[in-house]
């Protein structure tokens, strides 16, 4: 699978970039739109024949947060021990690792305080997007199912919760959802706050 | 963004209720992975060529792609760690 969603997202950017015109950019958006509105629906159907799930996430409760909750502090932390390497102050590589994946309105929030920033931002969460998109079937075969939402980030809910639900089971893919949810909420109350910080 | 949040939502439930009453045709069922597999490869397909035809995002990924991918890696890196140490009691 790994190697198919390779595949499909080189073979989408090269065709975008050396065949397409520039106008096709404003018709992919409703394309995405309906396209994972019908994947959504179809993992719904997965999820529900799965009866036990909902069961097992009752007895879960506030557990079920302990995984946004980790995602925030490592993707932070992890930010900044990346910072370290390509010299970037603190809060700079906090704000752009609370991103979270979600590359277009991270980038938005940081317009204001850089433009070079507000790029690295973009561009960081890209390639989070991608990696997420690669890696998340090798690490639920290899590492466990709810490690699997960990590169997904604010993207669990949306573009990444049909490789989780796929790579994994119903049970991950309801934890992923609400994870996604939750992250995606928290993305434009910590970016702000981070980027702020005076150190 | 809330609009959104609430129709990712509510289509989730209306599958999730049509999966659990069963009330899908069976072949469609049997189809099932087929149909995720090929419409998610299609989407991806699609935000490839988002990416290609944004000239801003490859140029600045030449410029920027050295310490983005480091920010990036780290930050995925970190959670997954983080997210082992929670996952026995998931």
């Amino acid at each position: 699978m790994s190697f198919k969603i390779i595949l499909s997202v080189t073979a989408g950017i090269l065709v975008g970039y050396f065949l397409l015109p520039e106008y096709i950019f404003d018709y992919t958006d409703i394309i995405i739109d309906i396209g994972l509105c019908i994947l959504l629906f179809f993992v719904g159907i997965d999820i529900g024949r799965n009866k036990t799930v909902l069961i097992k996430i009752k007895k879960m409760g506030l557990k079920i947060l302990l995984i946004p909750i980790m995602i925030i502090i490592g993707s932070i932390i992890g930010s900044w021990v990346g910072g370290l390497f390509v010299n970037l102050p603190f809060n700079e590589s906090g704000a752009i690792g609370a991103g979270f994946g979600w590359y277009s309105l991270s980038a938005m929030l940081l317009s204001s305080y850089s433009t070079e920033i507000s790029a690295l931002a973009f561009i960081s969460n890209v390639i989070r997007e991608v990696i997420a998109l690669i890696s998340i079937p090798i690490i639920a075969k290899y590492i466990g199912d709810v490690e699997s939402i960990g590169p997904a980030g604010a993207t669990a809910m949306d573009t990444s919760l049909p490789i989780i639900s796929k790579s994994t089971n119903a049970k991950t893919a309801v934890i992923s959802f609400v994870t996604g949810v939750i992250l995606s909420i928290a993305v434009p109350i910590i970016v702000p706050l981070i980027i702020n910080l005076p150190f | 963004m809330a609009v959104r949040l609430l129709l990712y939502l509510a289509i989730l439930l209306v599958g999730g209720f049509i999966g659990f009453k069963e009330l899908a045709n069976k072949k469609i069922i049997s189809k099932l992975d087929h149909i995720q597999s090929g419409s998610l490869l299609f989407l991806l397909f699609i935000m490839g060529i988002r990416i290609g035809l944004d000239d801003k995002v490859i140029s600045s990924f030449l410029k920027l792609g050295v310490q983005a991918l480091v920010l990036s890696v780290f930050s995925i890196v970190f959670s997954v760690l983080l997210i082992k140490l929670v996952s026995k009691y998931i």
